[in-house]
């Protein structure tokens, strides 16, 4: 694993987050199993439903690498000890505005 | 420069195959990313915070102008128009798709590059002096060495597997430009007392989290010894260092545990024990094949000065004044190396878009007989430019915006790629770079020669223990905070810098600096006496009091 990250409390919201293994783009778990570069539209679990989430997402090896628990609020948000980090995760650099997903959304 | 033979082709074509099929097989499914990872580690393949990162291989920082229109293509087509020159004389792109990589080596292969050697626990990419075979400091050209150490070390079987990765530098002046101190092990070609050529070994140098200026283990040894005494050294290191801790895993972890007194005598002990049949004697003909490849271009007779050159000059304050930062000496009446600063404004330091690249290719193919070099300050070198066409070479950089006038000044900072793009990084480290680039800026010339280098984690990759001011990113439970060092240098008197105090809040840092630049103005003896011989006078004191005169 590329990336260990802080152990979350179980009741903390979280979302899946990994690499597209194609392209190496951040990318979040859906409702659905897939996969989406909006953190908007991730599925945001507590327990072991993200506990369940997260092991079927190390199973989905050509779609996603290096899955891990992200915390965020209860409504999708990049939140907590790692803010930062996955904010510029989520959006870009943020010395280079023109790229990263802030890049299509502005 | 080297040129590939038929066996150098061969096994990078081999390799790209090879990565190819390792590829459709981790995007199949068939590999899983614990598989793959050491695989495309070993091909310069990293994954980062946003993307894939290509890090590609260039031998001692040399490049011809193919090479570098190559590296152009590539950002253009796989990437996102930009590439980034790194402090090991490398160059990485930040959004390849692994998808694409395969391809992207296809078409390195066919300009005899590669990305081997740059990621993994084996020996990387031999770097050296920018000025190699330009400047007359040198007692000779470095780089055939360079050449012969990058052919011994590819794919040795005995040192694949190293405890932790493996860097070797090499230089050939007095002035030290390539950081052999730091290194795991530094080469300093030098004369003995009978007056031959052959090196000082310098090693366990080093940065990271136990940053180590390295130790001389041999003050010279002969040249057609030079390998068996870095084969007996690999051996020591291979055999007793650490591998149950990756943070002590590197060479000079060992060289201090063991003591470099007793270090030596276990390499001693591996030189003395090596049979006829082990010791590697290149034969002189191979020596003198692969210098061949470094035979100097055919310089002109030429006049030490050049009347268009005072001319220009006396016409164009602009060229005047980058004149006085961003030329070094060169061997030969007539000629000068130029250093291509890649440290504009609101530039990301080190970082060159496609279309710039094309316009050092071209400069290097019509001025600089086809020859560029990319410097561990993350810079570009054209290491020969005839003195009557320097104008012409100016105002086509400076029209491609790469006339910044900065070179070893402040704002000609060493950069790590920081949070913005490394996965291992615990702050960003290029905004900072930035903020710090615009505030010196309007002190221009005054500060003079100041080297500032900043790390966006304790790995170091900006190399800011050998700052004299070093900024090293840090995290504290989520917010990012910059702890300060003074002093440290990377020369040929490299040093540690010695942190201050307290880490500042990324606000801060700018104008903490700002009060160190002018607590440097008011207490130099004159504008002569840099800013590192001022700290080294008078002691970091009154420095550390203007860096947190306001805390």
């Amino acid at each position: 694993m590329s990336s260990v990250r802080p152990k979350l409390k179980p009741a903390t919201p979280k979302v899946v987050t990994a690499w597209d293994a194609s392209n190496g783009f951040t990318t979040y778990r859906t409702p659905s199993g897939d996969w989406t570069q909006n953190v908007a539209e991730a599925e945001v679990l507590t327990h072991e439903a993200a506990d369940e989430a997260l092991e079927a997402a190390k199973k989905d090896q050509t779609r996603a690498t290096d899955p891990y628990l992200m915390e965020v609020t209860e409504d999708g948000k990049v939140t907590g000890r790692e803010t930062l980090r996955e904010s510029i995760r989520a959006e870009g650099p943020t010395c280079h505005p023109n790229y990263g997903r802030q890049a299509e959304v502005n | 420069m080297y040129r590939y033979d038929e066996f150098d082709e061969q096994m990078v074509r081999d390799r790209v195959a090879q990565f190819r099929g390792q590829v459709e097989r981790r995007l199949s499914g068939e590999l899983d990313e614990d598989h793959f990872k050491p695989l495309r580690l070993q091909n310069g393949v990293y994954l980062q915070m946003h993307a894939y990162m290509l890090r590609i291989a260039i031998p001692y920082g040399q490049l011809s102008s193919k090479q570098m229109r190559t590296l152009a293509d590539v950002g253009e087509k796989y990437d996102k128009g930009y590439g980034h020159f790194t402090t090991r004389q490398n160059i990485q792109f930040n959004w390849i798709a692994l998808k694409d990589i395969p391809t992207v080596l296809e078409e390195l292969a066919n300009v005899e590059m590669h990305a081997i050697q740059t990621s993994g626990n084996c020996i990387r990419n031999v770097t050296t002096d920018q000025f190699a075979g330009a400047t007359a400091e040198e007692i000779e050209d470095p780089r055939p060495w360079c050449e012969i150490i990058r052919q011994w070390s590819t794919f040795h079987p005995e040192f694949a597997h190293l405890p932790r990765k493996f860097k070797i530098a090499v230089t050939a002046a007095e002035t030290d430009r390539a950081a052999i101190r730091v290194h795991d092990i530094g080469l300093h070609m030098k004369h003995n007392a009978a007056g031959e050529v052959g090196f000082e070994i310098i090693v366990g140098g080093g940065l990271g989290r136990t940053p180590i200026v390295g130790t001389t283990v041999k003050d010279w040894v002969a040249k057609d010894d030079i390998l068996d005494w870095l084969e007996a050294i690999m051996r020591v290191y291979n055999l007793h260092g650490r591998r149950d801790n990756k943070y002590k895993a590197r060479i000079k972890i060992l060289v201090t545990e063991l003591t470099p007194e007793v270090f030596t005598k276990q390499v001693d002990a591996e030189f003395e024990a090596q049979r006829d049949e082990e010791k590697v004697r290149l034969p002189q003909e191979e020596v003198d094949r692969i210098s061949d490849y470094f035979k100097a271009p055919a310089f002109e007779t030429l006049p030490a000065t050049s009347a268009a050159y005072e001319e220009a000059k006396a016409n164009d304050e602009g060229f005047a004044k980058w004149t006085e930062t961003n030329l070094s000496a060169h061997k030969v009446d007539g000629y000068t190396s130029v250093t291509v600063s890649l440290k504009p404004l609101n530039v990301a330091p080190g970082d060159a878009t496609s279309a710039q690249m094309r316009v050092l290719a071209d400069i290097a193919k019509a001025y600089s007989f086809d020859d560029l070099r990319v410097t561990h300050i993350q810079n570009i070198v054209l290491p020969h430019i005839k003195l009557d066409e320097l104008y012409n070479v100016y105002l086509a950089l400076d029209d491609a915006g790469l006339g910044a006038d900065n070179v070893d000044l402040a704002s000609d900072l060493i950069c790590c790629p920081g949070l913005d793009y490394c996965n291992l990084a615990n702050a960003r480290s290029i905004p900072v770079a930035m903020e710090i680039q615009n505030m010196f800026s309007k002190y221009d010339r005054d500060l003079g020669k100041l080297h500032i280098n900043i790390s966006g984690c304790i790995n170091a990759c900006g190399h800011h223990h050998v700052g004299n001011i070093g900024i090293l990113g840090v995290d504290k439970k989520g917010e990012e905070f910059y702890q300060i060092t003074f002093g440290g240098r990377a020369d040929e008197k490299a040093r540690i810098g010695d942190i201050q105090g307290p880490g500042l809040r990324q606000e801060e840092v700018t104008p903490a600096l700002e009060r160190v630049a002018q607590k440097y103005l008011e207490i130099r003896q004159n504008s002569d006496e840099k800013f590192i011989s001022t700290l080294e006078r008078l002691g970091a004191e009154p420095f550390k009091e203007a860096l947190y005169a306001d805390s």
